[in-house]
């Protein structure tokens, strides 16, 4: 940077030479680090996707093979019908809650420090103890949501993450709880940049609260809203951690989402190259969606 | 700019120390120098089973120090497999399962110790370990599934004690009679605790139904195990899949604690059962051992031989192991199969894969293992048939076989619709690739 800033005059060459060594050495370590856990990996993957591998030995290139048996693979469709579900169902439900929780907590009420640091409790608990005590929760026949559902005259509650049919909403309802903390901050955040004599102005011409709302908050969190369906967008694709403890993909395999189908045939069944070539359709997947929603915002931005 | 020196100069010798690891070694062979091997274990200190071989090996061969080196317990076999891959792992390492036999050997991960195995003479654990007519590892452990039972709650609720002429239907019928004995007389025990495992349904099934073949795609046999299971389950005779799961419970605390009359697990749990009775983390009660029931009258009785499945725990050689140490592991792979290390294994409460008369007193004179007749013969007659037959196919069929165990189990499909759906699958997903 410094190198590009300021001119490199005489007698000051030796000073830029070393403020460029200084910024190589700053980076370099990181980035010995990146090139060799995560870009030799990834580079690998592309390779190993056409091959046939099982650790040990030499990786038999395939060609297409492996793409040509997720074709037939019914539990292929399955974890991405699976992974859509719990994407469609999360994204909007994470976003409303926090936005709706963002709202709530960027007045000057009392205690309101106390809130928000309620509201992100969850996102850094450690996961594994959200997925046993929301098992607890959701316990068919002990549980409280159960007790309470019982309690308010819901005859035959749902079996939750013991029933086939519920076990994926379960999880979404505990992905969401989870997540709304950290995007509610992010959220903050957007609120706050939104100048007020915005709001002070439209109060003046009479807007009422909805539509101060639809029209000065909406679009001035437009950046924000964008960032977060990115973020959440990716997030929902790869989910992991939380349904393999709380489910581990059942019952059945009624909450098998990609990334534990991939972990399952690599990790478990030494399937390396099947697995590559299934990582490789989820990185589509999200490279595709991404690119579409920046394709959108940037048309709306450029109108 | 000064601190970032220190940190490329870490990378540099990080880099190093990485690339060090990967040279082989080849020294000569002299039989009485003082060598080490290295053996892989996992949570060391929680599993005595590897110190003890390592100093019972000591005693008889003081020039071979064997190191051991830890693993997690829970992902042994993915640590495993890649510090195989790295050329990184121990001389000696344990297969822990039966399942990922066929992956070290096909990978070219277990060196020939037919040498080793030769001198171990009949030894029916030894069979899954040999392809071609060579031997690729040697069992230490045979572990085989038993059912535990509280005497104590038994004569709470009434009933009496098993006599071990039980086939599953008897079982089932008893489990449901000790439930309401057992609330009868104002305990919240019920008469059976079932794990939440596959094994505790498939294992049974496999092992004992005739013509029952995991690799044939037809998973009917699975069928009357399964009924059973779930109508114990409707009857409140056991706790439900769901809560088991949901609440996460263990079967050391259903049994230890004393919340079920009967328990079917694999004989590993006489050790841990054991511990826990000095730790508190268990109740002391009366308790025993016998057979697990029986698909038909054919095996029942203690004049039959009662059938129960159960895998083998084995070492092999790792193959990048300098050669001057051959001779000492194979002598320690002898050694850990033999009689010696047998009555050793059993002192500290684990079954070794001898099963001789000798090795079974050392356990039952163990304080607090119960000295009953039944419990003996449960514990040293039976026909053990592996769980996970060698395939390369086994991985995947237990796989899709799990899944029909969660769905059968919490109710969320019927029995026939997802029996006919693993056989699909089988077919389209492991068989034919």
């Amino acid at each position: 940077m410094a190198a590009t800033l300021t001119r490199p005059r005489p007698g000051r060459s030796r000073l830029v030479w070393r403020n460029t060594i200084a910024g190589w050495s700053f980076i370099l370590p990181n980035f010995v680090g990146f090139a060799l856990l995560t870009l030799a990996p990834v580079m690998a993957l592309f390779y190993l996707a056409f091959t046939n591998w099982n650790v040990f030995g030499v990786a038999e290139w395939t060609g297409l093979a492996n793409f040509r048996r997720m074709w037939g693979d019914a539990s292929f469709w399955t974890a991405l019908r699976n992974t859509l579900y719990y994407t469609v169902l999360h994204i909007p439900l994470t976003m409303a809650a926090a936005l709706g929780l963002a709202l709530l907590l960027n007045r000057r009420i009392r205690g309101v420090g106390f809130f928000r640091t309620a509201a992100f409790f969850p996102y850094i608990t450690s996961i594994v103890a959200i997925a046993v005590v929301w098992n607890q929760l959701f316990s068919p026949e002990y549980g409280p949501v159960n007790a309470f559902l019982r309690a308010v005259g819901v005859h035959s509650p749902p079996g939750w993450t013991t029933s086939a049919d519920w076990s994926m909403p379960a999880v979404v309802i505990v992905g969401t709880w989870r997540e709304m903390g950290y995007y509610m901050l992010l959220f903050l955040a957007g609120l706050q940049t939104i100048p007020t004599q915005l709001y002070e102005a439209a109060k003046i011409d009479g807007a009422t609260a909805w539509q101060r709302f639809r029209h000065v908050t909406i679009p001035g969190l437009r950046p924000t809203t964008f960032f977060v369906v990115v973020m959440l967008t990716i997030g929902s694709f790869k989910v992991f951690d939380l349904i393999l403890v709380m489910t581990e993909g059942g019952p059945g395999q009624s909450t098998l989402v990609l990334s534990q189908y991939i972990y399952q045939k690599g990790f478990v069944e030494n399937q390396f190259g099947y697995a590559s070539a299934v990582s490789i359709v989820l990185f589509a997947i999200c490279f595709g969606v991404t690119a579409v929603q920046f394709w959108i915002n940037n048309r709306r931005e450029n109108r | 700019m000064t601190r970032a020196i220190p940190g490329a100069v870490c990378t540099a010798m990080a880099l190093t120390l990485l690339l060090a690891g990967c040279g082989g070694e080849d020294e000569p062979v002299d039989p009485n120098a003082p060598v080490t091997i290295t053996l892989a274990g996992w949570s060391l200190s929680s599993t005595p089973e590897f110190k003890t071989l390592a100093d019972g090996f000591r005693a008889t061969h003081p020039n071979v120090t064997v190191e051991l080196k830890e693993y997690d317990a829970a992902n042994y076999d993915t640590q495993m497999i890649a510090d195989l891959a790295a050329g990184t792992a121990p001389d000696v390492y344990v297969l822990k399962n039966l399942k990922n036999f066929y992956t070290y050997q096909s990978g070219g991960q277990l060196l020939d110790v037919s040498d080793a195995g030769s001198v171990l003479g009949a030894l029916p654990a030894l069979a899954p370990y040999q392809v071609d007519g060579k031997t690729y590892a040697v069992p230490y452990r045979q572990d085989s599934w038993v059912l535990y039972y509280n005497k104590d709650l038994f004569d709470t609720a009434k009933v009496p004690h098993p006599t071990g002429d039980w086939t599953w239907d008897d079982y089932a019928a008893m489990a449901k009679r000790l439930t309401a004995g057992l609330k009868a007389a104002g305990s919240t025990a019920t008469g059976a605790y079932q794990h939440v495992w596959q094994s505790t349904a498939q294992g049974f099934a496999l092992a004992q139904t005739p013509g029952a073949d995991l690799l044939s795609g037809d998973y009917a046999y699975l069928k009357p195990y399964y009924q059973r299971s779930l109508d114990l389950q409707a009857a409140g005779a056991q706790p439900t899949f769901g809560t088991a799961n949901t609440n996460k419970l263990t079967y050391q605390a259903q049994f230890g604690k004393q919340q079920s009359a009967m328990l079917l697990m694999g004989t590993w749990y006489v050790a841990t059962l054991l511990n826990q009775r000095t730790s508190g983390d268990a109740d002391t009660f009366e308790w025993g051992i016998a057979p697990a029931p029986q698909h038909d009258r054919s095996t029942t009785g203690t004049s039959a031989t009662p059938v129960t499945f159960g895998d083998p725990t084995g070492m092999g050689i790792n193959p990048k192991i300098s050669k001057s140490k051959v001779p000492a592991a194979q002598a320690f792979l002898a050694y850990v199969a033999g009689e010696d290390a047998g009555k050793a294994l059993a002192g500290i409460g684990i079954t070794p894969a001898r099963a001789t008369a000798p090795i079974t007193e050392t356990l039952f004179a163990l304080d607090g293992v119960p000295d009953d007749a039944l419990s003996k013969f449960a514990y040293g007659t039976h026909e053990i048939r592996p769980e996970n037959p060698v395939s390369r196919h086994t991985t995947g069929i237990q796989n899709v076989l799990a899944d029909l165990h969660s769905a059968v189990m919490s109710d969320s499909k019927s029995l026939d619709e997802a029996i006919t759906e693993a056989q699909a699958r089988a077919r389209s997903e492991v068989l034919t690739q």
